[in-house]
């Protein structure tokens, strides 16, 4: 992916090669993350997963997209959902594939990609990077030193323009 | 390039609950203060940008 994305606070990102790290080796793919739609469906075993994606993908109000490395872009790497609530992105699910869980996993990155990407979305939306989701309580403290998140009330999280314009320029490099 | 890597141990999947009325109204009256200063400090930005005319 080449494309030249101009974002707010002055901010211009042009190349956008996000990447994750293959646990094992050490070696860095480059990914990619592309919408599904309902067409789409087919590309997920429901059983590989442990949030229901087919329904996420029927439900108009929200955009699924899925991260794949640029080589091997009929393997998915992870799931992410998100509602555009017009002043700022909402996330619903996030998942990495079952092959990227537990302590057997291949690639290391496969969420934060899609964080990025998601509030790269709220970025090129105008809404200057606002993220909004829940999160576990026992990562909470996790978010906040890894994605510079903010914690709001009990679960709930966001990311602002700052912390979302730090993880864009981590992971699409300019 | 830093990526941010999940504990090896730790699974990051998230499910979010819908938010309520009132959460969403605080939540936006946090993020109308945030944008209100980066527009400010955006505009401050542009103004000493600007050439100064001697």
């Amino acid at each position: 992916m080449t494309k030249k994305i101009k974002i707010g606070l002055d901010f211009e990102v042009d190349k956008l090669t996000n990447s994750i790290e293959n646990l094992a080796t050490g070696e860095v793919f480059d990914t990619e993350i592309v919408r599904l739609s309902e067409s789409g469906v087919t590309q997920i075993k429901k059983n590989d997963w442990q949030f229901n994606w087919h329904k996420e993908i029927k439900d108009q109000s929200k955009e699924v997209y899925k991260l794949t490395t640029v080589n091997n872009p009929t393997i998915i790497q992870g799931l992410l959902s998100i509602e555009d609530k017009k002043d700022h992105i909402f996330m619903h699910l996030i998942e990495s594939s079952k092959f990227n869980k537990g302590k057997g996993k291949v690639y290391l990155g496969v969420p934060g990609n899609l964080i990025a990407f998601a509030c790269k979305v709220s970025v090129d939306k105008g809404y200057q990077g606002f993220l909004a989701f829940d999160a576990k309580s026992s990562l909470i403290k996790h978010y906040e030193q890894t994605l510079f998140a903010t914690h709001f009330r009990n679960r709930r999280m966001f990311i602002e323009t700052s912390a979302a314009l730090r993880l864009i320029s981590q992971y699409f490099k300019s | 390039m830093g990526l941010i890597k999940e504990p090896k141990n730790i699974d990051l999947s998230t499910m979010s609950e819908p938010w309520s009325d009132e959460e969403l109204k605080d939540f936006r009256l946090i993020m109308q203060k945030i944008k209100l200063k980066n527009s400010r400090r955006k505009s401050a930005i542009k103004k000493s940008k600007q050439p100064k005319h001697v």
